[in-house]
């Protein structure tokens, strides 16, 4: 009979890769367990997810073993146990690895399991009777106020994590400051805040380095200069004076920066420095 | 006075009708080290490259309502080394696709005696500042980090003292008009020196 010669052979090399495949996985939980029992003070996170990934991996396999087409379907199979034996059996106990020394009426049943344990089964029936005697709106109330709790806990846990994050950048101290970039952004851009040798007098373009005018301007120039919280003021203590004047009067430093707003919509802006 | 020169005429060809894509940020001195470090890493494996310039706005009163601006720029620290003229256009901020700010530029190779030149059209100064810093490249990206001085007497460059506690980051490039997918590479690389430096695309108008 050739077809089910061909069936059990098939079933003999299913059974062989399935227990290879379990053989391998028992061996990694076994090694993971050592690890976790013998090693726990110097495992690292990694080593742990490596092991997981293992594990994940292993049991993949497996499923992919019982899902392959060729691998019969082993639920079709029906055992039977023909003899019982108080005796003990070394071949069994060989097979088993030391955990089943005899085949007797006592560990049968839990080897030859299909249903859930006892206990189980007595659980199972508990809740389900527990689950029949409230009434659907109790359910659907006790429903909502789960999913409630669930959410609020959600809620709590996202937030704790961004607080968290954003706690683990607040020590990390602040490597740029926005009103630096804009003062020297408007610096290369069309002078502002730096010395400026045009006289404040006339309209046209004056001559360079007027000495006069360079001093009064370099002192209104000051006035521009970016202020840093907690930062020593760079002014020069002779145009503290000059700052001091200025700035009860605005409106003289803004009528000048009016003026310079002519060249400004040419806007020639920041420049490079070139290397030839 | 004569009409401002050649370039209000539209220039077309050649390396002339260049634009620059910028994007600008700024780092705080105490995390200078730290920018210097990261872009040693990111940028093209070159010696650190250093400079000390000094750069004076010049400009030219025409009968246009707003005259007319060049830059001229000098090494300080490198002998013999030609000045630099530059032109540099309005700037546009384009729309989001494009991630830089872009302006026309000209750039050129001169002599020293450009100022006299210059002073000679009619030209006038407008103020000047001392930059110093580090220069680094990758690829047709240029990045500068510079500090910048003001120069406290007229013309005197070793009478200076710095503007802000800060250095102005610039991350550049020149290419020719129309070439914004350049802007995509510089705003990858922008997002590398994040949170260290963020480098924008700054209106300098709004500054104004």
């Amino acid at each position: 009979m050739p077809t089910e010669q061909r069936e059990e052979k098939q079933l003999e090399a299913s059974l062989d890769a399935l227990l290879s495949q379990v053989a391998d996985l028992k061996n990694s939980l076994g090694s993971f367990i050592y690890k976790l029992e013998n090693e726990y003070d110097r495992l690292t996170w990694p080593s742990v997810l490596d092991s997981f990934a293992l594990l994940s991996g292993q049991l993949n396999t497996l499923n992919k073993v019982l899902k392959h087409e060729k691998t019969p379907l082993f639920r079709n199979q029906v055992i039977i146990p023909l003899v019982l034996s108080p005796d003990r059996d070394e071949d069994l106990m060989r097979q088993t690895e030391g955990r089943v020394p005899v085949f007797s009426h006592e560990v049968v049943p839990d080897h030859l399991r299909t249903k859930p344990d006892p206990e189980v089964e007595e659980q199972e029936k508990q809740l389900t009777t527990d689950a029949a005697r409230i009434g659907a709106d109790a359910a659907q109330k006790q429903i909502q106020s789960l999913n409630k709790m669930c959410s609020n806990l959600l809620e709590k846990i996202s937030k704790e994590e961004r607080e968290a994050e954003s706690g683990g950048l607040r020590p990390n101290k602040q490597t740029f400051n926005p009103a630096d970039t804009n003062a020297l952004v408007a610096a290369v851009a069309f002078g502002k805040g730096l010395s400026n040798w045009r006289p404040s007098g006339s309209s046209g373009p004056g001559q360079p380095g007027q000495p006069g005018a360079g001093t009064i301007l370099a002192g209104a120039s000051g006035l521009q200069q970016v202020q840093m919280a907690g930062a020593p003021s760079q002014q020069q203590p002779m145009l503290s004076g000059v700052q001091i004047a200025q700035a009860g009067q605005p409106d003289i430093f803004r009528e000048r920066a009016g003026r310079r707003a002519i060249p400004l919509s040419l806007a020639v802006q920041g420049q490079m420095p070139q290397r030839f | 006075m004569e009409a401002p020169p050649v370039t209000m005429m539209p220039v077309t060809g050649g390396t002339i009708n260049m634009m620059e894509y910028l994007l600008q940020g700024s780092v705080l001195d105490h995390s200078l080290e730290s920018l210097i470090h990261r872009l040693r890493g990111l940028c093209d494996n070159m010696e650190p490259e250093t400079f000390l310039d000094h750069e004076m706005v010049f400009l030219l009163k025409g009968q246009q309502a707003s005259p007319f601006v060049l830059r001229a720029r000098r090494s300080m620290d490198r002998a013999g080394a030609p000045w630099h003229l530059r032109y540099l256009g309005q700037p546009e901020m384009g729309d989001k696709n494009r991630h830089a700010l872009v302006r026309n530029c000209v750039d050129i190779a001169t002599s020293e005696n450009l100022t006299d030149f210059l002073m000679e059209m009619g030209f006038r100064m407008d103020h000047e500042f001392v930059a110093r810093g580090h220069l680094f490249r990758k690829g047709i990206m240029k990045i500068v980090v510079y500090k910048i001085f003001r120069i406290l007497t007229p013309g005197n460059t070793d009478n200076t003292e710095a503007l802000s506690l800060s250095y102005l980051v610039e991350l550049s490039v020149v290419a020719p008009a129309g070439q914004d997918v350049v802007s995509d590479d510089m705003r990858n690389f922008a997002e590398q020196l994040k949170p260290l430096v963020h480098l924008e695309k700054i209106d300098p108008k709004r500054l104004m």
